[in-house]
């Protein structure tokens, strides 16, 4: 992995802010060592949601080692948050450029979010306080400036499961479900207005 | 570990036809034209690899009712 730049993740416990280093072109090995710190948190804390009789997070069974083989293609590239020694926040995305679907980029190069995930410890659903606040938008902005880079304007998309479309609908259009693919899941795409507020720290 | 840090340069020869074809795709995709060159060498790759694995790739038409299979030599 290589650090892309420096950012900040919020701490609720002590209402400070942590320098984190935002990586880029994570290997195979750096997934699966993810893996490796996430496991054994995340079954721990679906033992607990299960004897509490809560529901468990849609993406519990998401296992970033057998996501990995996928690095050995050009078309897929994965980003992370890292502090402390340990990967808060892990973004795959494709490189080959989805179609925009919003009014005013339809047809237009969008970076498309294949998975973008907290680590199990900075989530509230598997956590209750979570350790660090904001893993999500810093990758989120890596993406949007990743999709400048590649010549896509900023513009950004993404399925979302449906306890997620929340913080989505905060920086993207919700598109609704999405009848051209079979999990049921929305579709969300970032126009170019809202990647302006976004990284500007706004929003529409 | 990729690398793309370390770009490298190349000549490309193309031919009238194939640089119109590069041209037009790159002003109908609001890219430039090593982005699009990008965007088919990671195409190639990825369709290879599927490929490769025995997977099969099809064009379909559903007003049509038609879907064929895409016989590529990859």
């Amino acid at each position: 992995m290589k650090l892309r730049r420096k950012c900040g993740l919020k701490v609720p416990e002590h209402d400070d802010l942590a320098e984190a280093d935002l990586v880029d072109e994570l290997s195979k090995d750096d997934l699966m060592q993810a893996h490796l710190d996430w496991a054994p948190v995340r079954l721990e804390a679906l033992k607990r949601l299960q004897e509490a009789k809560r529901p468990w997070p849609e993406h519990w069974h998401w296992d970033w080692s057998k996501k990995a083989d996928l690095l050995d293609l050009l078309a897929y590239r994965c980003m992370g948050v890292a502090q402390g020694g340990r990967m808060q926040g892990l973004m795959m995305l494709s490189t080959i450029a989805g179609k925009g679907r919003l009014p005013g980029q339809q047809g237009k190069a969008v970076l498309y979010i294949e998975y973008l995930e907290s680590a199990p410890w900075n989530l509230r659903a598997l956590a209750g306080t979570p350790q660090f606040l904001g893993v999500g938008v810093r990758l989120l902005e890596a993406a949007v400036e990743f999709s400048g880079e590649e010549g896509f304007g900023g513009r950004v998309g993404l399925h979302s499961l449906s306890q997620a479309a929340d913080f989505y609908r905060k920086y993207m259009t919700d598109l609704g479900l999405d009848s051209s693919q079979s999990q049921g899941l929305r579709y969300f795409e970032m126009s170019a207005e809202q990647v302006r507020y976004f990284l500007e720290g706004r929003r529409p | 570990m990729r690398n793309e840090l370390t770009k490298r340069t190349m000549t490309l020869n193309l031919t009238e036809a194939e640089m119109g074809v590069l041209e037009s795709l790159s002003a109908q995709k609001d890219l430039s034209k090593t982005a699009v060159i990008r965007q088919a060498l990671r195409l190639y790759q990825l369709l290879d690899a599927r490929l490769s694995k025995g997977e099969k790739l099809f064009f379909e038409d559903k007003a049509k009712r038609e879907k064929a299979e895409l016989m590529v030599m990859i």
